[in-house]
């Protein structure tokens, strides 16, 4: 047993994340099934699964316990050894066994349970891990009679596979006095229920334990010093972890540990604002300020790129006066349709659907994903609008995800607005094959776009579109909040006035953010919360990091310009970032 | 003592019409001074709140929600133009509003509802003031839920004994909050690593409190007694320190007990239970509401807390102050507004610059 938690703690502190990875398809969902990381996870899962199966089974003794018994046929032969039969119960539950870890590892990918989500508020980890124990055990034993009415199902359909194998190989005999129990008679045992449920809750409660141990521990706040009294500790001081890469995880507990002093110590707020000695030069603030901002433009740029592919996909490929009638494909991302594709329209027979991130539980729903691609004119790249009832549902079009924007330059060819990027760079004859390979290209995809069945699984889902473009949005928050504290305990605390002379970077970038994140809220489908499940184990706080982003950007906002005031007129900023500034003052935001 | 002194001019008078007397509510928004007034809709038909913006601005915006019964307590988000946060019976509605906007009807669809099973009613809220935390408690659950309303996650804090909340006050420099029970003893958390410390008091609950802007004195009063303690807490220093810090016992500070004065309109009694308190955030003066009138003490905020009272405020005749609250940011003294209410039923709102000494 004790061998069962070891490995499966080795497995969590292997795979876990900071940072979600969200399939944006359909197909990437299964890619990420069939990873052969994945698979090895499954695999290993499912073997402990039956080990501590056989655990519980030896444990429980009476009927379970033992793979072969003696049959319990009387009116066989005279042998002189008993025969030994094989005992089914006991190969039921190690195939349950099997099952509910087969199972766990594929909820553990499904649901992103290798993320760490940082809580919310700090507290000591015992209260933490007291909260959350009720609410693991409810959870637990709920799950496993889901994974037991699902393991029968299995077992009725294919238990006799098994059964056979095993049987052959270890030359056992099938009983046939008992009722063999891949049939409904032997299925209806209700103890054999109970004890496999039992078994389940059993296995879940001390992986689910496991799991919560390790989430607690990683995310524990960590000291870093901001400037290193020994000389062993320069390497692990806060401004230079900052600004070298480190691993994620690092990176995240430094960015939670400034956001923590920012706010509670002023004794570290000291040490940010000093100067150093002899240079008089104020490293640690430069190495703070320089990585926090580079953090967020670097979000800011990421949002604009897909703004503009967001504009760039619903760009007319031949800018047509008139409005085309769409076929029933949904669209995908990189298809620009054809003048000649309008042809082959039939009036479309699904409804419209709206793409609301109204699903629950699994990131991809169905019957939603159906989408009719238009074309409308230039002038309203992202505008979602029904022009006819045929026509026009913007769809999955519209969403990219990032690693398509790479893709995307290179396929646009057509467009007019992103060729001319491609143009000095290449040479007239390799660009003659060149296009002549996308064409073939366009062509492929275009009949492939027919095919309803390829586009159930390559269509991109919104939601999950933008929830992983905001995926590692928890350090900008962080990023943010920590920023603006500092600043505004600057305005009492910094005797050397460091501050002020990054303040109009500081001001321009926050800004500009908030500007691009205002427009980039005005897409479809990004001001849409998906619904949230209270009371649930599993934590889904990454799909909604952007509506925090969002609000924390003001709050950041605020609290600068309620310090600063009317000082805030004598910064050098943008005019147009003073009017700006003018109405935070004024609490017209 | 004074009569009510003329209506400041840069409010408007607001007048709510016929309403069934329950508990108004009235905040002070911060920078803005925006007011408003609800009622706590015994009829589950008037669920609304009204808005009166500030002067330029005609439009009393009115937010109805289906969910919005029984208000309890309202809280602007601290360092927001926008936010409001409703409690309700069986949630809290987190109204999102555009400061701009001429509509008067806000539609539902800009209210968030935060819920969780068996935390209702609500009646209390508080907004940590760095804005990122609501507290959200109830007077029938042990559980107080502190929530990132942006993502709509909570968490839960529990502690054993004692009952619910009943009131919730948070200080002002965001580093501890205080949760009166129903029974005699009031909780006091610290924001960081949120531990609580309890005390008891004698008589009965704690019926109000409030904190000194820089959060190193609480002074509460407990019903039944007419006079005004002291807690005092040590200084905020370091981090992930996950203690509060408070003193062991409480002192007295001021005596409200009844006493009758000579005015030039004949004997006048005052004096009794306080019924709520409000510190001004400069931390130089507290008012006092004492069963009916309105008492602005003078205090200094120094290391001698001295307290001595500076007059008395009272209204017309038959009105009955029912909430006070000090201007977050004016700057030329203290703005105290005081909203009561009138035997006819009509709101009457005033305000008195302090500064002037009249009082």
């Amino acid at each position: 047993m004790s061998l069962v938690t070891l490995v499966i703690s080795i497995f969590n502190a292997e795979f876990y994340a900071v940072v979600p990875s969200i399939p944006c398809s359909r197909l990437a969902l299964i890619g990420k099934i069939i990873h052969p990381r994945q698979v090895i996870h499954s695999v290993v899962h499912a073997i402990m699964g039956m080990l501590v199966a056989w655990c519980t089974a030896v444990m429980t003794k009476g009927k379970f316990q033992f793979l072969a018994v003696s049959c319990t046929t009387s009116e066989s032969l005279d042998d002189a050894l008993p025969q030994m039969c094989l005992n089914e119960y006991h190969l039921f539950f190690l195939l349950s066994g099997a099952f509910m870890g087969y199972s766990y590892s594929l909820l553990y990918l499904i649901n992103n349970m290798n993320y760490l989500p940082f809580p919310v508020i700090q507290q000591y980890k015992y209260l933490r891990f007291r909260r959350s124990l009720l609410l693991l055990i409810k959870h637990s034993c709920v799950e496993s009679l889901y994974f037991v009415r699902n393991f029968c199902v299995a077992y009725y359909f294919f238990g006799y596979i098994p059964k056979v194998w095993i049987s052959t190989t270890m030359n056992l005999h099938l009983d046939s006095e008992l009722h063999p129990l891949d049939s409904l008679t032997g299925l209806l045992d209700i103890s054999l229920f109970y004890h496999a449920w039992l078994c389940g809750v059993f296995l879940l409660i001390t992986w689910y334990i496991a799991w919560l141990l390790f989430k607690i521990h990683a995310t524990e706040t960590h000291h870093f010093p901001v400037q290193p009294t020994f000389a062993e500790e320069t390497d692990q001081c806060l401004p230079k972890i900052l600004n070298s890469n480190p691993p994620l995880i690092i990176k995240f507990l430094a960015l939670q540990d400034l956001m923590l002093l920012s706010q509670y110590s002023p004794v570290r707020r000291q040490e940010v604002f000093s100067l150093s000695q002899p240079g008089g030069h104020p490293h640690n603030w430069t190495a703070i300020s320089r990585e926090c901002l580079s953090l967020l433009s670097d979000l800011t740029q990421r949002l604009i790129a897909q703004q503009e592919a967001a504009a760039a996909n619903g760009r007319v490929k031949q800018p047509a006066g008139e409005l085309k009638v769409s076929p029933q494909t949904p669209g995908a991302s990189n298809i620009i349709p054809r003048a000649s594709m309008s042809s082959l329209v039939k009036p479309s027979l699904t409804p419209l659907k709206t793409l609301s991130g109204s699903d629950v539980g699994s990131p991809l729903s169905s019957p939603s994903l159906n989408c009719k691609m238009g074309i409308l004119g230039v002038n309203s790249p992202w505008h979602v609008s029904v022009q006819s009832p045929q026509v026009t549902r913007r769809g999955p079009k519209l969403w990219t995800s990032d690693s398509d924007l790479q893709m995307n330059g290179s396929h646009q060819k057509s467009s007019p607005v992103v060729s001319a990027a491609r143009v000095g760079s290449e040479v007239v004859q390799p660009r003659f094959i060149y296009t002549w390979l996308q064409n073939k290209q366009e062509q492929i995809k275009n009949f492939l776009a027919k095919r309803v069945l390829i586009m159930y699984f390559f269509s991109k889902h919104p939601e999950a579109s933008i929830q992983a473009v905001f995926s590692d949005a928890q350090m900008h928050i962080w990023a943010l909040e920590g920023l603006s504290h500092l600043v505004a305990a600057s305005f009492t605390e910094d005797q050397f006035g460091v501050v002020q002379t990054t303040l109009p970077a500081i001001l321009n970038t926050l800004l500009t953010l908030q500007e691009v994140v205002d427009r980039y809220f005005k897409l479809p489908h990004v001001s849409s919360k998906p619904p949230r499940i209270s009371g649930s184990l599993v934590d889904t706080s990454y799909k909604t990091l952007r509506f925090a982003l969002r609000a924390s950007l003001k709050t950041a906002l605020y609290r600068i310009t309620t310090v600063f005031g009317e000082h805030l007129n004598a910064v050098q900023v943008s005019t147009e970032h003073k009017k700006r500034l003018q109405q935070f003052l004024e609490y017209k935001e | 003592l004074c009569s009510c002194p003329p209506p400041h001019p840069k409010w408007k008078q607001v007048t709510l019409g016929h309403i069934p007397p329950p508990f108004p509510t009235l905040l002070l928004a911060p920078h803005h001074g925006r007011s408003w007034g609800e009622d706590t809709g015994r009829r589950p038909r008037f669920p609304s709140c009204h808005l009166s913006l500030l002067p330029g601005s005609a439009t009393i915006p009115s937010l109805k929600h289906r969910l919005q019964r029984n208000v309890a307590a309202m809280a602007w988000k601290p360092l927001c133009a926008s936010i409001l946060a409703v409690a309700c019976q069986s949630c809290v509605l987190v109204w999102h509003l555009d400061p701009t906007s001429l509509s008067t009807r806000p539609s539902s669809g800009c209210a968030q509802v935060l819920s969780y099973p068996g935390h209702s009613p609500v009646t209390s809220l508080a907004w940590a003031p760095s804005g990122e935390l609501l507290l959200s408690a109830s007077p029938v659950d042990t559980t107080m839920l502190v929530w990132d309303v942006s993502t709509e996650n909570c968490v839960q804090l529990q502690w054993f004994g004692g009952g619910g909340v009943t009131y919730l006050a948070w200080s002002p420099d965001g580093s501890k909050v205080l949760a009166a029970t129903p029974s005699a003893v009031f909780r006091v958390w610290e924001a960081q690593m949120w531990t609580c410390e309890w005390w008891p008091t004698m008589k009965g609950r704690c019926q109000t409190g409030c904190w000194s802007p820089d959060g190193s004195r609480l002074l509460f009063t407990v019903l039944g007694e007419s006079v005004i303690y002291s807690l005092s807490f040590s200084e905020y220093r370091g981090e992930m320190q996950g203690q509060v810090g408070g003193s062991k016992t409480a002192s007295i500070v001021a005596d409200l007990s009844e006493t009758t004065f000579e005015t030039l309109y004949g004997e006048e009694r005052v004096g009794g239970e306080a019924h709520s308190m409000v510190w001004d955030p400069t931390g130089e003066r507290l008012a006092v509401i004492i069963r009916g009138n309105v008492a602005p003490w003078l205090c200094c905020n120094c290391s001698f807390f001295l307290f001595s009272s500076s007059g008395f405020l009272r209204g017309e005749c038959g009105a009955q102050p029912q909430l006070i609250a000090f201007h977050p940011s004016f700057k030329k003294g203290a703005l105290l507004t005081v909203v009561s209410w009138l035997d006819s039923m009509l709101f009457e709102v005033f305000s008195s610059p302090d500064g002037s000494g009249i009082l």
